[in-house]
């Protein structure tokens, strides 16, 4: 592994720990807690590790290697259209009541995962398109 | 783009991974220029032709 990913590794695991403590805490955490001011705090504390998570990617998108560059960018491209078409397609079919319609804060949590693993499947595709002849 | 990456490597007896050390990029990278799946940027082009001690013409050919 190269310096460059090695420290996007010490970058990234650690937010995404800290995203994923916060979200689960902070959900918990509003069924109980009053008032508008403490739970617009609660609900915003997922966002630090957030920024941290795009802080991470952001340097290792800028300092890794052209071609590594390239695979990152046109994955990001292909797991973002289609997990946000993903999702823009079943907001549609909650919106018909085709499905049932699960709890807000269920659907935003699935958010984040959900397109970190399109562009973890696009990533995929794209180096097999690039490997070996 | 065709390009002589490979021979030239072969020539001197490096591997895919001592190459990419020596122009600080990935192996992958490598194999994909390589490979021609992945044409280099001018300035990667530049120091492939620099290691190599070659004009970059002599290196990188455009194909068909």
């Amino acid at each position: 592994m190269r310096a460059v990913h090695k420290r996007y590794m010490r970058e990234f695991v650690p937010a995404m720990l800290g995203y994923t403590v916060l979200i689960l805490a902070s959900t918990m955490w509003l069924k109980t807690l009053d008032g508008t001011l403490p739970r617009a705090v609660v609900t915003l504390l997922p966002v630090v590790p957030v920024g941290f998570l795009i802080r991470a990617m952001v340097r290792v998108i800028r300092d890794q290697d052209e071609f590594e560059r390239r695979v990152d960018l046109v994955s990001i491209a292909i797991g973002g259209s289609v997990g946000t078409f993903g999702f823009f397609t079943y907001g549609m079919l909650l919106s018909a009541g085709v499905l049932p319609s699960p709890a807000a804060e269920t659907v935003a949590i699935w958010v984040l995962p959900t397109l970190l693993f399109c562009f973890g499947v696009a990533k995929c595709a794209v180096l097999r398109h690039y490997r070996d002849q | 783009m065709i390009n002589r990456v490979r021979e030239l490597r072969g020539e001197l007896g490096w591997s895919q991974a001592d190459l990419a050390e020596h122009l600080d990029v990935s192996r992958q990278t490598v194999n994909a220029i390589e490979t021609g799946k992945y044409d280099p940027s001018l300035p990667l082009a530049f120091r492939i032709a620099r290691l190599f001690g070659l004009p970059i013409e002599s290196i990188f050919t455009p194909g068909e």
